[in-house]
């Protein structure tokens, strides 16, 4: 067990510093609409420009192919120069859609896409959910009927992240009437342009117009748009998970250590007060947490669903930081903008990509290896 | 110089020969029938010497090896005075006690543990020990037990736990030691038996989930057990992941190793205690027992989290503090 950066690594940092520390902005981004759209392709363009975009993809793709080591020490540095968040409307095409095309895309899907989206040129939403298949993915009820070339879509989708401004979506759809389930589903790239598309956005609790509902009246996608095999979806849906999970998720994980230094640092707690004591603990767990990101990067894992494990910690970890935030603010939590949003926002964490019910199942059963319902 | 936290070799080999000889020699069930204070196997397996250089009559291996059997110790329920050897036998080195540091290294002088209390020392699992190790505010020192006089005290499950009372002021210190490395190896080995307690009631309750039906299924596959069995293993895989952390750092004297393990010594007693309890619960009746071994485990737990406190974390730097971008 070693935890050594090599002198590489640490040059890599540097650099990775000096860089942020001129070209990050540190202004609080728009929270929606095209203003949010604007922003996070300007930056992400900037990063591009500066030979930082696509750091865990391929280099044959435009990537840097980066060694884990310096992914760890770029997301660091990122968290600590208070980047924008990763997990802006950027998110599902750099860490979701773009992996998926570069495993399972055609080479016309990767000539055309993949340049865009690490420039910053295009926008990405994922409609998986549906009003009646939420926790139960599987249960999904958009058709798609294949005609000639095409395949024409029908039905609805529901919390797609950033539809309103999205350019391209990652659209599974029931292909194969006669299959059930996991069976009979397409991956398919939508443009959201599309005749027939309509897009009703939706206000969170936050008072951000984050998600949206999207209708599919008679819209027709070609044939050629489908990715990794025509009634073979739910494998395409499946494959990049893992990738998620190495490289965003650090960024997304490694904010929580700053945003524990944040709240301490604006509480200035007396010592051996119950506050005190309150961000000890959260200081504490914020330090675990950063040694799971350590984990999943450099040990291999012992079970493939290992994942849940630190997904579930993080969520709670960052609510019970949320929590304690608006004790800290007192009653300027009923003035305060920057804070209580992200407090709101905090209860997405326990719903949004599989909810804390559905990991604690996959932990129990694919883990512990309890029965399955 | 890289990065890999998966297990060496030599690092899983020594570590089974230890899961083995424990396997054998300290089945939890053992407590059933006594209480069982003796550790002459571990220390003749070198478990109190591990991280010795090898010219001191060590065996090589160093801090991280030491930490990951203290957590096979911690599963075993080992008496305590198989970590109080280990760090008695560096501050009495550390005092140049020469031959009391290599008799407490090799087993052939016992150490008990000492906590401070208000009305008297407490000394656990004492029975013919000569020294006890006390485990002070942010010190440890080592008393001469020699001509003093205890009482017994029945505690915890009336007398579950072997505890005696020392009058405070007894008992000659011997050496001692005042913060620095010592307490750190010290955070770093008591939050290792504590991870082994939180690991092995996770192993319990689950093992018990499979077997017990109710119902006409086995509990575990009720949701309501499922989902208490997910965050015990969520807790001991957060507390198993800090503490590969905190090892490495402090055998690597890295700035962060006193931020790594004042982190880790917070979490451990709280880890150890939620997965014991809820082991209890898992199991039923059965759990409220003294029959069944869950128990054993829960006190253990709290007999190892008032060894020492964790340092201050809010007074260290924290191991990924924010800059201020110019
Ligand atoms: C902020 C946010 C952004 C999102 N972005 C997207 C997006 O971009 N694209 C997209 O496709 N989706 C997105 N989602 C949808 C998200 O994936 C779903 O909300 C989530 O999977 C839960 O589905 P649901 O909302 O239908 O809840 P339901 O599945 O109806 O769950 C309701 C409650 O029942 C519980 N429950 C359900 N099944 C079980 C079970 N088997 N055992 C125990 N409890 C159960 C749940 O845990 C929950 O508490 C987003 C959601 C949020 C909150």
């Amino acid at each position: 067990m070693q935890l050594e950066f090599s002198e590489d690594d640490e040059r890599f940092r540097q650099a990775a510093r000096d860089w942020l520390a001129a070209n990050a902005p540190t202004d609080t981004p728009p929270y929606d609409g095209q203003p949010a759209r604007d922003y996070a392709l300007s930056w992400l363009a900037k990063c591009h420009a500066g030979g930082w975009s696509g750091i865990g993809w391929p280099r044959e793709y435009g990537g840097q192919s980066l060694a884990p080591s310096k992914l760890i020490l770029w997301y660091e540095e990122y968290v600590r120069a208070r980047a924008p968040s990763v997990l802006d409307c950027t998110f599902v095409s750099v860490n979701h859609a773009g992996p998926t095309l570069i495993a399972l895309g055609t080479d016309e899907q990767k000539t055309f896409h993949l340049p865009r989206i690490l420039e910053g040129k295009s926008v990405w939403c994922q409609g998986f959910s549906e009003p009646g298949a939420g926790s139960d993915l599987a249960s999904l009820s958009t058709t798609g009927r294949v005609e000639g070339d095409e395949i024409v879509v029908n039905g609805q989708k529901i919390w797609t992240s950033f539809a309103d401004i999205a350019d391209y979506q990652e659209l599974l759809i029931r292909t194969d009437p006669e299959q059930k389930r996991h069976r009979g589903l397409s991956w398919v790239i939508c443009d959201m342009e599309s005749p027939g598309i309509t897009v009703r956005p939706i206000r969170n609790m936050a008072g951000v117009t984050h998600f949206a509902e999207v209708f599919y009246d008679d819209v027709r996608i070609p044939l050629s748009n489908v990715v990794g095999g025509l009634h073979d979806g739910w494998r395409t849906a499946m494959t990049t998970l893992g990738f998620e999970r190495k490289t965003a998720a650090m960024g997304v994980q490694l904010a929580l250590s700053i945003r524990i230094e944040d709240l301490i640092a604006r509480a200035e707690p007396t010592p051996g007060s119950a506050m005190a004591e309150r961000l000890a603990d959260l200081r504490a767990e914020g330090a675990a947490l950063r040694a799971m990101t350590y984990r999943t990067i450099f040990r291999e894992p012992a079970n493939p669903s290992e994942g849940s494990l630190m997904r579930l910690y993080f969520a709670e970890l960052a609510q019970r930081i949320a929590q304690a935030s608006m004790d800290v603010l007192g009653p300027e939590a009923l003035t305060d903008t920057a804070l209580t949003h992200d407090y709101l926002e905090a209860y997405s964490e326990t719903i949004a990509g599989g909810t804390a019910e559905i990991q604690r199942n996959i932990i129990a059963e694919r883990i512990l290896g309890l029965p399955r319902e | 110089m890289t990065c890999d936290l998966n297990l060496s070799e030599d690092q899983r080999q020594i570590l089974d020969a230890a899961a083995a000889m424990l396997s054998q020699g300290h089945p939890v069930s053992r407590l059933r029938d006594s209480q069982d204070d003796t550790v002459t196997a571990i220390a003749e397996f070198g478990g109190f010497n591990l991280a010795l250089p090898e010219d001191q009559g060590g065996t090589g291996f160093t801090l991280v090896e030491e930490a990951l059997l203290h957590v096979l110790l911690g599963r075993h329920v080992v008496s305590v005075r198989a970590l109080a050897a280990p760090i008695a036998a560096r501050v009495a080195a550390g005092q140049g006690a020469a031959d009391l540091a290599s008799a407490f290294a090799d087993g052939t002088e016992t150490v008990c543990a000492a906590i401070p209390a208000a009305e008297g020392t407490l000394l656990i699992a004492s029975e013919g020990c000569r020294y006890a190790l006390l485990f002070g505010d942010r010190h440890l020192s080592i008393l001469d037990l020699a001509d003093t006089h205890t009482t017994v005290v029945e505690g915890l499950g009336h007398g579950s736990v072997t505890t005696r009372r020392l009058a405070l002021g007894a008992g000659k210190t011997v050496a001692a030691s005042n913060g620095g490395p010592l307490l750190e190896i010290a955070d770093l080995l008591v939050s290792a038996q504590l991870l082994g307690i939180a690991e092995a009631t996770l192993d319990l309750a689950v093992d018990y989930a499979q077997v017990r039906r109710q119902f006409g299924k086995p509990i575990g596959a009720f949701q309501a057990i499922k989902h208490q069995a997910a965050d015990m293993a969520i807790q001991a895989e957060m507390l198993s992941t800090q503490l590969d952390m905190a090892a490495i750092a402090a055998r690597d004297g890295r700035a962060d190793a006193a931020f790594q393990i004042a982190a880790l010594r917070r979490l451990a007693p709280r880890v150890a205690l939620f997965n014991a309890r809820t082991c209890i619960q898992i199991h039923g009746g059965i759990g409220f027992s003294a029959e069944a071994d869950a128990h054993h485990y829960l006190k253990q737990a709290h007999v190892l989290s008032r060894l020492g406190a964790a340092a201050p974390l809010l007074d260290l730097a924290a191991a990924l503090a924010p800059y201020q971008p110019a």
